[in-house]
């Protein structure tokens, strides 16, 4: 049950606005976080994607799986949209999976954080590595690409609270519980 | 008055206004020296005047903060601005300091070598993520002349090559990805040659590999390795690194050997890219 307000319709836009600058402003930083220094990185913007995917529609979904996407490959030196296109997926994937099956909880947000970055390493180190069989390439599995899955996972449980952060704030309740459709729908009865 | 005159107490003042005038006479020639009372007194009352001195002091200067409160304020500010000033001169004096520094080094490189056609020095932006192998990008571009596969050089030695280019922003492959092969030969005899390519082992450790040198040779530890500059994609003789260990491939076929890069590839902050050199070939390949 929808019931909207002129004024309520203006907030609603207003904090979507601000809502999707933010994710915007979070991608940003987290783009010069992964860019910056010589040692290894979580893939922020991984579980950043995913998060933003759970909460919000599939088109927005799927525009910041492929920002992020192509961010990734920028700071990784992929080639030009191949995590565009993982990350559109996965992104697209999460979003339905949260808006069919599963509740925003944040163990959901984990396991699907998990299972997606570690896709995304093995990805990574099979087409980049593994495939052009170097020497004791192993190793690269074992000393980066699964350590940078263990950061990610780790930075996921920040980027969840900075996320939910944000949410609590700007998140625009779409729909009324019953108490509060019972309670708009007396005070507007009274009015008359 | 005339019986004060005549009086006994009359006697006594001017009796101790005597002494008193004597007393100075006699202070007058110790010298500057205390006599020996006001020495006792100066020593008797010191800490008292100490503390009384500290407490007035702190006194005045609280009353002098109340007081002069604006005036401190603005010095303040103005102490503040000036050391601001300071500081930025002081860092753009370092940065010059530094920057000069770099620009001796490329210019040895371009007083030993002077066929080559330098770039700008380029400005390391940052290291790719997580590349095991420490590709890195440069501030510098197809607008200044850099191309794909132009070598990628410091004072020290050979860093790379350039794999991508965008009009300002360039990603170099260094001497540690197995991606990339570069001849090379020993300097010190000119004749042992072999083929630098990094391994997934060695880059772990911020070296690279020599393969393929053949069984008879005169290869020793410490021995300085040149690129040979046979098919035109590196410019000859130009130090790559030192031998560390000699041992043999996995075939037992050839001879292979770790190489220390004389640059430190995980600490760039700047390099330069040799855009042309006699013997340059014009269709580069990957390899040399």
């Amino acid at each position: 049950m929808k019931i909207r307000t002129t004024r309520e319709q203006h907030i609603l836009r207003f904090k979507t606005t601000l809502r999707w600058v933010l994710y915007y402003l979070l991608i940003f930083v987290s783009f010069i976080i992964m860019t910056s220094g010589t040692l290894y990185k979580p893939m922020i913007l991984v579980p950043l994607s995913i998060g933003i995917a759970i909460n919000n529609n599939m088109y927005g979904s799927a525009v910041t799986g492929a920002v992020c996407g192509f961010l990734t490959d920028i700071c990784c030196g992929k080639l030009f949209g191949y995590n565009a296109v993982v990350l559109t997926f996965f992104c697209i994937l999460a979003n339905l999976l949260f808006e069919l099956y599963l509740k925003d909880r944040f163990i959901n947000y984990m396991i699907i954080t998990t299972v997606v970055s570690y896709i995304q390493c093995w990805l990574d180190y099979k087409f980049y590595y593994q495939i052009w069989e170097y020497e004791n390439v192993g190793r690269i599995f074992v000393k980066v690409s699964l350590r940078v899955w263990i950061y990610t996972v780790i930075s996921a449980v920040f980027v969840y609270l900075v996320l939910k952060l944000v949410n609590r704030f700007l998140m625009p309740r779409e729909h009324l519980t019953i108490e509060e459709a019972i309670n708009t729908n007396i005070q507007s009865e009274n009015r008359r | 008055m005339r019986d004060f005159l005549k009086s006994t107490r009359f006697k006594v003042m001017v009796g101790f206004l005597a002494f008193l005038v004597g007393m100075m006479v006699y202070a007058v020639t110790r010298g500057g020296y205390s006599v020996s009372g006001a020495s006792f007194i100066n020593t008797v009352t010191k800490p008292f005047r100490a503390a009384s001195n500290s407490i007035s002091r702190k006194m005045e200067h609280t009353v002098d903060k109340l007081t002069n409160a604006d005036k401190y304020i603005e010095e303040n500010e103005r102490l503040k601005k000036q050391i601001g000033e300071l500081n930025a001169q002081l860092t753009e004096y370092d940065a010059i300091k530094a920057e000069v520094e770099e620009l001796r080094k490329f210019v040895s490189i371009k007083e030993e070598h002077e066929d080559y056609m330098l770039s700008q020095p380029c400005k390391v932006l940052g290291y790719v993520t997580n590349d095991p192998f420490k590709s890195f990008t440069i501030d510098k571009g197809s607008a200044d002349g850099i191309l794909v596969n132009c070598p990628v050089v410091t004072s020290e030695g050979l860093v790379g090559i350039t794999v991508e280019v965008s009009k300002h922003v360039s990603t170099v492959r260094t001497i540690l990805s197995p991606d990339l092969s570069v001849a090379a030969v020993a300097s010190s005899s000119n004749a042992d040659q072999g083929i630098i390519e990094g391994n997934v082992l060695s880059s772990e450790n911020g070296q690279t590999k020599l393969i393929h040198v053949p069984k008879k040779n005169k290869l020793k530890r410490g021995d300085l390795m040149i690129t040979a500059g046979n098919s035109g994609l590196f410019p000859k003789d130009y130090p790559i690194g030192t031998i560390l260990e000699i041992g043999f491939d996995s075939n037992g076929l050839s001879v292979c050997a770790d190489i220390q890069p004389c640059v430190d590839v995980n600490r760039l902050t700047s390099v330069i890219v040799i855009t042309d050199f006699s013997g340059k070939k014009e269709d580069e390949e990957n390899e040399d």
